[in-house]
């Protein structure tokens, strides 16, 4: 299998967050700043999807698709609800998921 | 796109004289007493007998190779001349470069080409990194760019500015012949998903996604061979775990305490029969466009369920 989740799975749970985070921050082109940038970006339909993904996962962790966020993301804090609770944190500060 | 040199017009030719490619190997009484030689060595004995690694050169189309034109990848143009001056004038303070030694001319005007530009792709993911460079990267996340010593063992990156950090995930990959490297590069570049990717537009849209290709597609049914890695072995049967636990132990190590998880382990990957060429992009702002920031071979990855469940939808 060489293709990635969101390819096989174009509008498959969370593959808008799967996508965007793997673009961003796998560690061989790892960019969080460029990331915080685009998600600042209030105008843009699919950011609005990302957050939206990312609100749903930090609020329930077990509905993502098997491992595909861990292993296209490679992060290091041992757990997708670590992650996705630091990832948050990054781009949305404070505000409440 | 940067360029470090002032290139002059292209004036290619296929049939230019290459150059000797035999290796120079190592005294076995120096491999001996040299503590680092032994972990090269050992590190490429792993390889060999666990991996299915070809060591014998890649057949390179050299016409394609020549005809190859460098600026549809926003690449400097060089011809083969220019190309062979650049790496000279270069090699001291960018070793990698010594790789392009075993290459035919007209990979070499490719890779000398891709180090004037702004990519990293041949300085982690080719020939110049060895096995063992290669099995500390994926264990102590020690980048293969940094040449200063004390900095890599610290995991400071070689290329991010402000001594930032250096990433690597489970796994460390190269292709180990510099003309497979090209061969790889030139067709990747001519692959329509990656052309889609380096002609989006900077202005509006966000980075294009990585794009993956077959190695057989870029490579050939052998290609695979050409194709070196090490994946970070997991813990509990669990690489999140490895992954987390690889970053304590480096980050206690380099507080100078005592590692409280085990030493990370890095094993060689068997066989990249049925992988991939992975193709990332990101923004050149001096140029105004996107171009492929590296490209690195990845192993098969396991067949995930594909009945995912569907009461969670994305906005998509």
């Amino acid at each position: 299998m060489t293709s990635f989740y969101w390819e096989r799975h174009p509008n498959g749970p969370f593959a808008t967050l799967i996508e965007i985070a793997t673009t961003y921050l796998e560690p061989e082109n790892y960019d969080l700043e460029e990331l915080k940038s685009l998600a600042r970006r209030d105008d843009d339909q699919e950011m609005r999807a990302f957050k939206l993904e990312l609100r749903e996962a930090v609020q329930d962790p077990s509905r993502l698709p098997g491992d595909e966020l861990s292993r296209s993301v490679q992060y290091e804090d041992g757990s997708p609800e670590a992650f996705l609770h630091r990832l948050w944190h990054d781009l949305y500060g404070d505000e409440t998921p | 796109m940067r360029t470090r040199d002032s290139l002059e017009t292209d004036t290619r030719v296929v049939d230019a004289p290459d150059v000797p490619r035999e290796m120079v190997e190592p005294q076995r009484g120096q491999v001996l007493d040299d503590p680092e030689k032994r972990r090269e060595e050992s590190a490429e004995s792993r390889q060999q007998a666990d991996g299915d690694w070809e060591r014998g050169p890649f057949k390179a189309p050299r016409e394609e190779l020549a005809r190859f034109d460098l600026k549809r990848a926003g690449l400097p143009d060089m011809t083969i001349e220019s190309a062979a001056k650049y790496i000279d004038e270069h090699r001291d303070s960018r070793p990698w470069l010594a790789m392009a030694d075993r290459a035919s001319p007209e990979a070499r005007r490719i890779i000398a080409a891709l180090d004037a530009a702004g990519g990293h792709a041949h300085i982690r993911h080719e020939g110049w990194v060895s096995e063992e460079a290669n099995r500390r990267r994926v264990a102590y996340r020690e980048d293969p760019a940094q040449l200063h010593p004390e900095k890599r063992s610290l995991g400071i990156d070689g290329l991010r500015p402000n001594d930032d950090r250096h990433r690597s995930g489970d796994a460390a990959t190269r292709i180990t012949d510099p003309d497979a490297f090209a061969t790889a590069f030139v067709r990747g570049v001519a692959h329509p998903r990656v052309r889609e990717a380096l002609e989006r537009s900077v202005a509006s849209d966000r980075r294009p996604s990585e794009v993956v290709i077959p190695i057989t597609d870029l490579l050939g049914p052998k290609g695979y061979r050409h194709c070196t890695g090490w994946r970070l072995e997991s813990v509990d049967e669990n690489i999140d775990k490895a992954l987390e636990d690889r970053s304590k132990w480096i980050t206690k190590r380099a507080e100078g305490r005592k590692p409280d998880v085990p030493e990370p382990q890095a094993s060689p990957i068997p066989t990249f029969t049925g992988g991939a060429i992975v193709f990332a992009f990101a923004r050149n702002d001096s140029e105004k466009r996107y171009e492929v920031v590296t490209m690195f071979p990845r192993p098969v990855q396991p067949q995930q369920a594909d009945d995912h469940p569907e009461s969670v939808k994305g906005a998509r």
